[in-house]
């Protein structure tokens, strides 16, 4: 009798514990849940073997897969080279965990997700290893700005380097030009010449004044290019600027079927404003409707290029059917590095730069943009 | 030839053959000039001899273009000075305190806009002298001093200002 009160004590006191094993049990499952469903990391399980068997919704996101379309495939095949990736879990199996930096892997679109992955065993309670665990961040964002970064440095540096060459390329061809001039000075003095030979003389030093000219000039834009300056205003006619920038943007409008139409006030369109700014701003804004049309654009393309006077300041609009810029980015454009183009393509400084210029100018650009149709940009400036 | 034979005009340039080209364009021409290649030999120059004009380069080794204007300046105060800068050094040149330049010009220099600057310099130079002279003719008359006094002033004057 004794020992069966004592057994159903027992019984009730392991009932007891149990239950509150459960409860902490429930709680750490529900914790653990928690933090696998809502991670934007990319945490996986494996067994022994690199089977998957666990994958959080970060994961799902990072590579583009539903967990039911990776369940039971090895974590290697999701590696952008399975080959590599053995190393790192070689290494974990060494030392029970490993680090790796920029990882690549395979999203399911083809394109390559960078990941800086943490990898540690999984011991069961015989202190066995039963598998992997991995937590990965995706950091492609950080590697695109910091490769975007290098290119805006290597663009600087092309400038300084550009500028330098074409201020010291200034002094020999100044020299040039004056040797050329003196030359045709002493020829036009000079006695026993025949009628033939000075004409000839003339004619060469007239030319080669004629070329250190265009040295010149060209140094002096590539130094205007590279140099950052403060506006410099002066009385100019907008529908000519415009004029010139298609113009300049030609080569590129070659070989495509993109038509540009003008719909230009009447007459011309005179301000007091910065004509070289001004043209940069519309060669970046011309040159991605172009760049948008190539990439999407349908039968049809065309730019319209637009300008009206209102009261004291005048509108330009460029339009394109392009299809338009996604809702998600249409917030982003103006941002410093943003950009939908591959790296190395597109430097995300376009539209900030332009924005900045015209907000100099004492202007603004906006833009409206109907997804699947198309976007205008709208630059006003004031007329003085 | 022209009527520039009493410009007197300095040239200051480490690039020696523009200097030379230079050089023997405005004395064909009929400028009297000196050709220097720093400033430091532009300035020995000014010690010796007197000069209407400077076409000073700004960027030199040494003694840079806006020492140099300033230097000759304080040896010849009336000295008018025209500065050939690179393309984008305008502006610098003109935040470094340069306001007393008579006239900026962009290199590669443009030599017919050269000449027409030394001839306006000469004239501003002639206008300052002139004023200066009679400024200092006129306080020494108010001076009261005795016509001997007077002449021997008035001959000192001529010599500092070569009238």
């Amino acid at each position: 009798m004794e020992s069966n009160s004592s057994l159903s004590a027992e019984l009730r006191r392991v009932t007891r514990e149990l239950a509150s094993y459960k409860i902490e049990l429930h709680q750490t499952r529900a914790y653990l849940q928690c933090i696998l469903q809502n991670t934007s990391d990319l945490i996986f399980a494996t067994d022994a073997e690199g089977t998957l068997v666990s994958l959080s919704k970060g994961g799902e996101k990072v590579l583009g897969y539903s967990w039911i379309e990776v369940a039971g495939k090895p974590i290697k095949d999701f590696a952008e080279d399975p080959q590599s990736f053995e190393p790192v879990m070689a290494d974990c199996l060494e030392d029970g965990c490993a680090l790796a930096m920029d990882v690549p892997f395979r999203h399911k679109e083809g394109r390559t997700v960078y990941c800086n992955a943490s990898l540690m065993d999984l011991i069961n309670r015989e202190g066995r290893r039963v598998g992997t665990v991995g937590i990965c961040q995706d950091i492609t964002r950080w590697k695109r700005l910091q490769e975007d970064l290098v290119q805006v440095d290597r663009l600087a540096e092309i400038g300084r380097i550009a500028a330098g060459v074409a201020h010291e390329i200034n002094n020999p061809v100044a020299v040039i030009r004056e040797a050329a001039a003196w030359a045709g000075e002493v020829v036009a003095d000079a006695k026993g010449l025949g009628t033939d030979d000075r004409q000839e003389l003339e004619e060469v030093m007239k030319k080669i004044g004629a070329q250190t000219e265009r040295c010149g000039n060209i140094t002096h834009k590539l130094l205007g290019f590279a140099r950052e300056s403060r506006p410099s205003k002066s009385e100019l006619d907008i529908h000519e600027l415009l004029k010139e920038t298609i113009a300049f943007l030609a080569p590129q409008l070659k070989h495509t079927t993109i038509k540009i139409d003008l719909a230009f006030a009447e007459g011309p369109l005179l301000v007091k404003s910065d004509p070289r700014l001004l043209e940069q701003v519309f060669v970046n804004l011309i040159g991605n409707a172009i760049h948008a049309l190539l990439e999407k654009g349908g039968d049809d393309k065309y730019i319209a290029l637009g300008t009206v006077r209102k009261d004291s300041e005048v509108e330009i609009s460029v339009e394109d059917n392009a299809g338009g810029i996604p809702q998600e980015h249409q917030g982003k454009i103006f941002e410093l590095f943003f950009t939908t183009k591959p790296p190395g393509k597109g430097t995300g400084l376009g539209l900030p730069i332009s924005q900045n210029v015209v907000r100099s100018l004492g202007g603004e650009i906006t833009f409206q943009s109907k997804v699947g149709v198309g976007t205008t940009f709208r630059v006003r400036i004031p007329m003085s | 030839m022209d009527d520039q034979q009493d410009i007197r005009v300095l040239l200051v340039d480490d690039e020696e053959n523009l200097v030379e080209y230079i050089s023997k364009r405005l004395l064909k021409k009929g400028f009297t000039v000196k050709a220097t290649f720093s400033g430091e030999q532009a300035l020995e120059a000014a010690g010796r001899d007197h000069y209407d004009v400077a076409v000073v380069d700004l960027k030199m080794p040494g003694m840079d273009g806006v020492e140099t204007q300033k230097k000759l300046r304080e040896i010849q105060p009336f000295l008018q000075c025209i500065v050939l800068t690179g393309h984008g050094s305008i502006e610098s040149a003109l935040e470094s305190g340069q306001e007393d330049a008579f006239q900026y010009l962009l290199k590669p220099v443009d030599y017919d806009a050269l000449v027409a600057g030394i001839k306006d310099a000469y004239k501003k130079k002639q206008e300052l002298q002139g004023a200066k002279f009679q400024e200092e003719v006129q306080r020494i008359q108010a001076s009261g001093m005795g016509a001997h006094g007077i002449r021997k002033a008035l001959a000192d004057l001529r010599k500092i200002y070569g009238v």
